[in-house]
């Protein structure tokens, strides 16, 4: 996005390019998603089916890394603030997961890349389970510093990873079904978007 | 079709994921030495409070019996071979006495109805800070 300077006057108009479309439309399916999947119930507070990681994992693994940092960063604060828990503890927990679990991301390819393993790369199940795992990981290191000191906390750690471990799989398989489905697309139309 | 969506690297995350998992679980439903940093989970001493009152400590190697007056009536904990349990309370649904043995550094149990919480502490354990939990709305 930038400003343009339109005619000798200077008014400044404010451009978007082709990307912020692209950011936007992936940013709104995740907020959808998100908000969708809080009317679930679920067994333990803090599992959740983690559908929106489908979105942020795909726009990591087709348009790159920044792209997938602002979906996320959208997705996290825009649907805290639509269901009412912006700035609570949930949506410091939701923050800090997201943010470990992009790092994780990132790490994880630039871990292949450097070691030159190009052939033994993962798909996109490899990336997710590694990616909830983070995602726990990370909400329960701020859980344990700011809101629960207690030594207790962590007997509950091994059930989330295992509840974590589960539905990465789960995600990583629609993630992957998703970019196999888009490659038949832009193959068949032959359409260079 | 499977063969487009998993991948050799794949199956050796998911095994690797499972072994972290299960490692877990030993780590911290078993094994209990993450508990404290020196001694592997055992605990020095119990600590008896009634509501608001100051609490009582007990040292855990001698085997003796407590009789601790409530706002219900009297309930009765029993320390025995390094272990901590209620034996009788005047509550109706007994879930301090069905709690059983506290044995681990910081198991806790309380009777609600007569405001009596008992649990484990260790000497070298520095206290972080003063709460136990914070929470906030969802």
């Amino acid at each position: 996005m930038h400003f343009q300077e339109v005619s000798k006057v200077k008014q400044l108009r404010f451009v978007t390019n082709h990307q912020d479309h692209l950011i936007a439309l992936l940013a709104a399916l995740a907020i959808t998603i998100h908000i969708l999947e809080s009317a679930f119930p679920s067994p333990l507070p803090g599992i959740k089916p983690g559908l929106s990681n489908v979105i942020t994992l795909f726009a990591f693994l087709v348009y790159g890394w920044k792209t997938a940092l602002q979906v996320s960063l959208l997705r996290v604060v825009i649907g805290s603030l639509l269901l009412g828990t912006f700035l609570s503890p949930g949506f410091l927990l939701s923050l800090s997961g997201a943010i470990f679990s992009l790092c994780s991301l990132m790490l994880m390819q630039w871990l292949f890349y450097v070691l030159k393993l190009y052939h033994y790369q993962p798909g996109a199940i490899g990336y997710a389970i590694v990616s909830s795992i983070a995602h726990m990981c990370g909400q329960f290191l701020v859980a344990w510093y700011f809101f629960i000191p207690h030594p207790g906390l962590f007997k509950l750690l091994p059930l989330f990873i295992t509840f974590a471990v589960l539905l990465g799989i789960v995600s990583g398989i629609i993630t992957q079904s998703l970019i196999n489905q888009q490659n038949l697309y832009t193959k068949n139309t032959h359409n260079v978007s | 079709m499977y063969k487009n969506i998993f991948n050799i690297t794949d199956i050796i995350i998911i095994l690797l994921a499972t072994f972290f998992s299960i490692w877990l679980y030993n780590l911290f439903w078993f094994d209990h030495s993450w508990n404290n940093n020196t001694s592997s989970g055992k605990a020095d001493f119990l600590m008896v409070q009634f509501a608001n009152n100051s609490a009582q400590h007990y040292p855990l190697h001698k085997d003796i019996k407590i009789n601790i007056e409530g706002s219900m009536g009297e309930s009765i904990i029993e320390i025995k071979q390094g272990r901590a349990r209620f034996i009788h309370s005047p509550c109706r649904n007994q879930f301090c006495v069905l709690h059983g043995w506290l044995k681990h550094n910081n198991d806790i149990t309380a009777c609600l109805p007569n405001r009596i919480s008992i649990s484990l502490h260790s000497k070298n354990q520095l206290q972080h800070s003063q709460f136990d939990a914070l929470s906030g709305s969802q």
